[in-house]
């Protein structure tokens, strides 16, 4: 991938991420939102920063469609305003750390052509808010099948998928090989995006390891509640980690149930904060919401260390996610018939 | 510069340049001040545009640093 030179323009995209962060949902609004149908919900993210994307997307979708595009097409607004308002490394950073929605948007184009959907439904599950624009999602979505797809990809981001993985999904049709290649090479080019040299970016990168880490603990309890381990649960290991090693990941991929792998993980530091989620019945829902709130408490804990830094622009983004999320939550949710404190249990704020 | 008996007196020239190195490096160091705060300025009222005010007040406190070194220009030229 093409590298910047240059410290880059740290005051003033920290300044924008922190004015964009202030406006970001509060944990009244959510409050509200619980009390509210989702025309109600529609109507009041309207007047929470959202009034553009709900008007664009009103004619083509309505009720929860709504909720969910217009909230995925403002996260992408935003992430691509920060992405070029950055200069130098901080935009090697911010760039790598974006790709996961590059990633992210190959994963749901190779999976709508192995399963043969139309253009058109591919194109609605996209979310433009990484270094790749429409334009250049189109193009993928207009290559002729997968591994045209996949050379387009590495010509426009430089990231190729191994001949292996290739191989494997000519041999069954199966795309898990090139996915878990995806999700190894994006963590692997983020890690290697943070530089040293400043204390800013140290403190960053023991932040993305210890992502990393929660990534691996999801996949983990994730695979635990359908009770798949060993062999089969290795092969999703993302090495990078602080403190889940390979040989830690083992262990707890060896354990029975969920409640056992929560004992193998009594050691790590997140632990302490997702053993709540770790019961019997645990369900993937639950688990992830308490690694939603690991992860945005994580953030929080570091936000505010270096003003001038990558930190608070990350901050902003991880923020703005969690608020893309609790909305579809909320809007999911209450269109179900969710009770209010089971839906309260899944916000992340 | 005035000689007297054969030596020169340079102390005009030297109090002259000295009121021009406390106005000169206090405007150096203003502007070190001012480039990241004005680079935040722009930031936070390209995202909000009613922190202008704000954002001035904190645009401009560097400036007091310039007047302190106009004082000691001014003092060493004035008053020495």
């Amino acid at each position: 991938m093409f590298q910047r030179s240059g410290k880059g323009n740290y005051a003033y995209t920290s300044a924008r991420a922190k004015a964009k962060k202030s406006r970001l949902l509060k944990e009244e609004d959510y409050s509200k939102m619980l009390m509210m149908s989702v025309p109600e919900i529609s109507h009041y993210i309207s007047e929470a920063g959202y009034s553009k994307e709900m008007t664009e997307l009103g004619n083509r979708y309505t009720g929860l469609s709504l909720v969910e595009y217009a909230t995925y097409a403002n996260m992408a607004v935003a992430f691509r305003s920060i992405l070029k308002a950055s200069t130098g490394e901080l935009r090697n950073m911010v760039e790598a750390y974006l790709s996961e929605w590059d990633f992210t948007n190959l994963e749901v184009i190779l999976r709508g052509k192995n399963y043969g959907l139309p253009v058109e439904e591919i194109r609605e599950d996209l979310v433009p808010a990484g270094r790749l624009d429409m334009d250049d999602l189109d193009d993928l979505v207009a290559a002729p099948g997968v591994e045209e797809t996949l050379d387009l990809f590495a010509s426009k981001t430089g990231v190729r998928v191994s001949d292996e993985a290739v191989a494997a999904y000519r041999n069954d049709r199966m795309l898990k090989d090139i996915e878990d290649e995806l999700a190894k090479t994006f963590y692997r080019n983020l890690l290697l995006s943070v530089g040293t040299t400043t204390q800013a970016n140290r403190i960053f990168r023991t932040y993305l390891e210890r992502v990393v880490d929660a990534q691996n603990v999801e996949t983990l309890l994730k695979l635990k509640v359908e009770r798949i381990g060993g062999e089969e649960a290795m092969k999703y290991f993302i090495p990078g980690g602080q403190e889940v090693d390979e040989k830690t990941y083992a262990q707890i991929a060896a354990a029975a149930d969920v409640v056992s792998a929560g004992n193998e993980m009594q050691g790590l530091k997140i632990h302490n904060e997702i053993k709540g989620a770790l019961t019997d019945n645990a369900s993937v829902l639950d688990v992830v919401a308490a690694i939603d709130r690991y992860n945005a408490e994580l953030a929080n804990s570091v936000a505010h260390m270096y003003p001038l830094s990558v930190i608070p622009v990350v901050d902003y983004m991880i923020h703005k996610r969690n608020e893309a999320r609790n909305i579809r939550m909320i809007a999911h949710g209450v269109d179900s018939g969710l009770d209010v404190e089971t839906m309260k249990g899944l916000l992340v704020i | 510069m005035v000689v007297t008996e054969g030596v020169a007196d340079v102390t005009n020239g030297l109090i002259a340049i000295g009121a021009g190195l406390a106005v000169g490096l206090a405007g150096v160091g203003t502007g070190m001040a001012e480039k990241d705060i004005g680079a935040a300025a722009i930031g936070a009222i390209t995202e909000d545009s009613s922190l202008f005010g704000r954002s001035m007040i904190f645009m401009v406190l560097p400036e007091t640093v310039v007047i302190f070194g106009l004082v000691i220009a001014i003092m060493a030229i004035f008053v020495m």
